[in-house]
């Protein structure tokens, strides 16, 4: 134990002072020989198969951009809710979860380009809400809707559903089973998802609108000031919508369900 | 008649039945849910083809960390509870205020609160003045020893946070009972010890701590069992735990009261197991007239 403490108090003294600076994640990743991600599981963008490796569509690009950096991809499952504050506090380098662009995420975080877009999209009780058609019809005192906190969607409620009334969870499972419970009248949340659970419980849910009713692009989120990474990853990701790689990826998780199997 | 079965209390158990069939009944009617236990198996142990042998699954692997966690997290909270409860009891003022303040902060404000106080403001600026981030990732190829102790060396910034933050936490009960207990010892002794002329140090060492400590025992092996349940609001900072990993296998295929129901399983097979352990190891002492 002496000489532990004693360890502590002369590394306290020598890094005091040697604050990380920013403007340097290139270099230290390079460094480092490992890029860390902090990602939080959504379905299809990033989830556990069959045996417990992570698998989607963000998986697939984060370690794309490993490869082509000749580093090491590092994930670190994170809480969504508390996934900004995990980034500033450095625990990981950049979130390449699917994150929504938005001005009030500006103001704590840097974006990189969009390298995908994303829509809201809403799944409806068939006995609570039947027959709803349009986004107005939902925007009622009397009308419940379940959404995950923190997410893009959850703001998108607020905007575009003022009167409703919002129960927030931690992900979407829990609002999932909000509404099988007829707790809540629909659910709205980033599209596949709704889709996919309007298959699931075809007897139960369906689907009021016909398409998504947001579109917002999807960015890398890093520390403020770390310029030469941004463009480094801006650079990265306009190589990537030109060769496809992008379009393809997200043909086979969004548009096509063959990744089912690796599942279960 | 003591001990035997009697009609009433073939009726209790009858009743009690009837009750959890109709939870059960209810809450299969209310939930609408779709029971999918296929495949569930490997959540804790499964086949693994390339290794051509059994591998642990991810809540297995859950439990493991949860284990690891309660240990380590444990050891900490009962020397920083023994160092306090000394410092409760000292005549200097200073000293015994620092351990009152620590004590009051610590049991006032809920867990969930304090994790995240702890975790995101004070305890990454120790490890990014220690620079602990890049130590560790040097020392990627001892992860196999590093992994069956603490955790991966890419992870174990966060478990460290993770640990100091439960040791602080529960370290402040721990703090109340080894306090309770050297209070218990008769004050005769202390003055006797006194009489003899011993120092401080004596006096704890031989006369006060030994007796406190057979009382202490039992309350804090108790208190273990509680740094196993509490090891569970540390997911939401993303260790990966029992209850984190269960979270987030949740959000991937959507059974969530399967995952649930396993998990809950998992704990209470390791919480009561350590339940029995304590009860025997009172009862050994009581055996042995210890307390």
């Amino acid at each position: 134990m002496k000489k532990t403490a004693l360890f502590l108090i002369i590394a306290l003294a020598v890094a005091g002072c040697s604050k990380k600076e920013s403007g340097t994640l290139l270099e230290e990743i390079k460094k480092r020989g490992v890029i860390k991600i902090g990602m939080s599981t959504f379905v299809p963008w990033a989830m556990n198969d069959k045996e417990g490796n992570l698998i989607g569509f963000e998986i697939d690009v984060a370690s794309e951009l490993a490869k082509d950096m000749g580093v090491k991809a590092e994930f670190i499952p994170t809480k969504w809710s508390g996934i900004i504050p995990a980034l500033l506090t450095g625990k990981f380098d950049v979130i390449i979860g699917g994150m929504g662009i938005t001005d009030e995420r500006k103001l704590k975080v840097d974006f990189s380009d969009p390298y995908d877009f994303s829509g809201m999209s809403i799944v409806a009780s068939r006995k609570k809400a039947p027959g709803f058609k349009s986004l107005e019809e939902f925007n009622k005192p009397d009308v419940t809707i379940a959404v995950r906190l923190g997410t893009t969607a959850a703001e998108a409620v607020k905007k575009f559903l003022p009167a409703a009334r919002v129960k927030l969870f931690d992900d979407e499972a829990q609002a999932v089973q909000e509404l099988l419970t007829d707790r809540a009248h629909a659910v709205v949340a980033s599209s596949p998802l709704p889709e996919f659970q309007a298959i699931k419980y075809s007897s139960r849910f369906y689907l009021p609108l016909e398409d998504t009713f947001t579109k917002e692009p999807v960015g890398f989120a890093l520390r403020k000031g770390e310029d030469e990474a941004r463009s480094y990853f801006n650079s990265w990701i306009r190589e990537k919508h030109e060769s496809g790689f992008l379009k393809d990826k997200k043909v086979y998780w969004f548009r096509s369900r063959d990744w089912e199997a690796r599942l279960r | 008649m003591k001990g035997r079965f009697r009609l009433f209390d073939i009726l209790f158990i009858a009743l009690l039945l009837a009750g959890a069939a109709w939870v059960v009944y209810r809450m299969r009617a209310v939930l609408h849910y779709k029971w999918d236990w296929s495949g569930a198996a490997a959540y804790i142990v499964r086949y693994d083809e390339s290794a051509q042998s059994y591998v642990p699954g991810l809540l297995l692997y859950g439990l493991g960390m949860t284990v690891k966690l309660s240990i380590w997290a444990s050891l900490f909270a009962s020397v920083i509870g023994l160092f306090m409860g000394l410092m409760k009891l000292s005549v200097k003022p200073v000293i015994r205020w620092v351990a009152v303040l620590y004590v009051g902060i610590v049991r006032n404000i809920p867990s969930i609160v304090f994790i995240f106080i702890f975790y995101f403001f004070i305890s990454s600026q120790i490890t990014m003045v220690l620079g602990l981030d890049d130590y560790f990732t040097g020392l990627a190829e001892y992860d196999s020893i590093l992994s069956l102790f603490f955790s991966s060396s890419s992870m174990m910034t966060l478990f460290i946070s993770a640990v100091l933050t439960l040791a602080i936490y529960e370290g402040a009960y721990m703090t109340e009972i080894v306090r309770a207990g050297i209070q218990s010892v008769e004050s005769g002794q202390g003055e006797a010890a006194d009489a003899l002329g011993m120092s401080w140090l004596q006096k704890m060492r031989y006369i006060i701590l030994p007796q406190a400590f057979k009382r202490i025992l039992p309350p804090m092996a108790g208190q273990i069992i509680s740094v196993i349940k509490d090891s569970a609001i540390v997911s939401v900072i993303s260790v990966q735990e029992l209850t984190f990993r269960g979270t987030e296998l949740m959000a991937s295929s959507y059974r969530t009261y399967e995952i649930w129901i396993i998990i809950t399983l998992m704990y209470f097979i390791l919480t009561y197991g350590c339940s029995l352990a304590v009860g025997s190891l009172e009862r050994y002492m009581g055996r042995r007239g210890y307390v």
